[in-house]
């Protein structure tokens, strides 16, 4: 066989191999090959040689002469025509989607496919986020890592509106639907503590919402787990600010939010974690010799929670995620014995 | 040295005495001289090896294309320890006869099987009669 002969066979299986992300392409023969170097070069430390030379499967980077379009679009006709190559034989035509995509109708159902969109096109953000975290395809700097989280949480909150509330709005949009949970509780661990508040409260203010939302997906649970880390954070002021928003009554209505978020089990786990943090806090702060006003809106808070847990039925209340041992303690400490053993009992 | 990917690994292994067994049981030896993408073979100075039990006889078939589907399993021949084997060589004529002598005992074997079974109303069928796969 000559030489050219034996290049070209080369060159044909190489072909087929050529990649611009190794890393995405050829995960596991990458993070295989990066394992096995990294034990040799600590056998080789130590002092032992190496017992052989592990080869490397070295593919070429030939940038590819044309992009091909894999699906041809004709103007004027109907339908797409799909032109396959050796990379993809049978593309699917309609999931390359050429229709303009800006044709909006006031419709409820465009809307929510118009939350939909979004919750799409942040989810890629975030794993593009969460990707390069783990330095791949390459370590980016932490300051564009950054910029790109803020970029995701601006765009939680619907950043052409411009008041507060519809902010809001359209955060709670996106949390009324499953992805939209999953979204939040995977983007929580990675934003700043002021930013994760700011969530943390607008859950909070609009719980018997969420609540009534998610009575479909039964999804909220999975952002306890992200919430409770938030919360093991917060200032004492910004825990009253969370509590305070559930003692209120809402506008016509005769029963304070609480009552519904304790029926509810994501509600009352948070509820729970909430009053433990508190709790923590303030028996650190015990130096303190004259009560502040946060502290008297505290106690306040705490007895009338105690009262509403007293209230309702057993049935009704709902079985938490997790309970904190500091709970019986901190309700010992501001309401008095009797109705503290009837929540024990209650809260068992 | 770099690592070939694929059928390209067979590069370093041309001008090397092979053995090749093929998926019709046959067993070829030969120099290994030309490869493709598919692992498709040019064996030269081929020689069909046939064993019955400890024996067997070689019979010289001169150059094989061999299509790289049909090829089970292939490896190099150590020319020093070739000829360091418990078998014992025979003529042409001998082996062929040892294998047509073997076939018949096994066709035979296979024939009682078959009617044993068909007494007792099992039937199992016959792998000559069906497609490979």
């Amino acid at each position: 066989m000559t030489r050219k002969e034996k290049d070209w066979v080369i060159k044909v299986q190489m072909v087929q191999l050529q990649s611009e992300n190794p890393h995405l392409d050829d995960y596991y023969y990458q993070e295989y090959y990066q394992k096995l170097e990294k034990k040799q070069t600590d056998e080789e430390l130590l002092g032992r040689r190496s017992k052989f030379e592990s080869l490397k499967l070295v593919t070429p980077y030939i940038q590819k002469a044309e992009a091909y379009e894999s699906v041809v679009r004709i103007e004027g006709s109907l339908g797409q025509v799909a032109v396959s190559t050796c990379f993809s034989p049978r593309r699917a035509i309609d999931a390359v989607p050429h229709g303009s995509q800006d044709q909006e109708t006031g419709a409820a159902s465009s809307q929510r496919l118009q939350v939909l969109a979004r919750i799409e096109k942040m989810f890629l953000q975030l794993l593009e986020i969460e990707g390069q975290k783990d330095g791949l395809p390459q370590p980016c700097s932490s300051e564009q890592w950054n910029n790109q989280i803020e970029k995701l949480f601006q765009a939680l909150r619907t950043p052409e509106q411009n008041t507060l509330e519809e902010a809001a709005d359209g955060f709670l949009q996106v949390l009324s639907v499953r992805k939209g949970k999953a979204l939040v509780a995977r983007l929580l661990p990675l934003l700043p503590q002021d930013r994760a508040v700011s969530l943390l409260l607008a859950i909070t203010h609009h719980l018997p919402l969420l609540v009534r939302r998610d009575v479909a997906d039964q999804a909220l649970q999975m952002l306890f787990k992200p919430l409770g880390k938030c919360i093991s954070h917060l200032t004492f002021h910004e825990l009253l600010q969370g509590l305070q928003g559930l003692m209120l009554f809402p506008p016509g209505s005769s029963e304070r939010p609480v009552t519904l978020v304790l029926q509810n089990q994501f509600g009352i786990s948070l509820l729970y974690a909430l009053l433990s943090h508190g709790e923590q806090l303030v028996s650190l702060e015990s130096s303190l010799e004259e009560p502040s006003s946060d502290h008297r809106a505290w106690t306040d808070m705490v007895v009338l929670i105690a009262w509403e847990i007293a209230q309702m039925p057993t049935a009704s209340l709902a079985e938490p995620l997790a309970f904190p041992s500091n709970l019986l303690p901190l309700f010992c400490h501001h309401v008095d014995k009797p109705l503290v053993q009837h929540l024990e009992a209650r809260m068992e | 040295m770099n690592y070939m990917p694929g059928t390209a690994s067979l590069i370093e292994d041309i001008d090397k005495k092979h053995l090749v067994l093929l998926r019709d049981g046959r067993t070829l030896i030969g120099f290994l001289r030309s490869i493709d993408q598919f692992a498709n073979l040019v064996l030269h100075q081929t020689v069909e090896r046939i064993h019955v039990g400890k024996k067997y006889g070689d019979i010289p078939r001169g150059i094989f294309v061999v299509r790289g589907e049909n090829v089970v399993l292939l490896g190099e021949i150590d020319l020093e320890k070739e000829s360091d084997t418990p078998l014992q060589q025979v003529s042409i004529e001998e082996i062929l006869e040892e294998q047509r002598v073997e076939q018949q005992t096994k066709q035979e074997a296979e024939k009682l099987k078959v009617q044993a079974l068909k007494d007792r109303g099992l039937s199992i069928p016959r792998a000559d009669t069906l497609d490979e796969y």
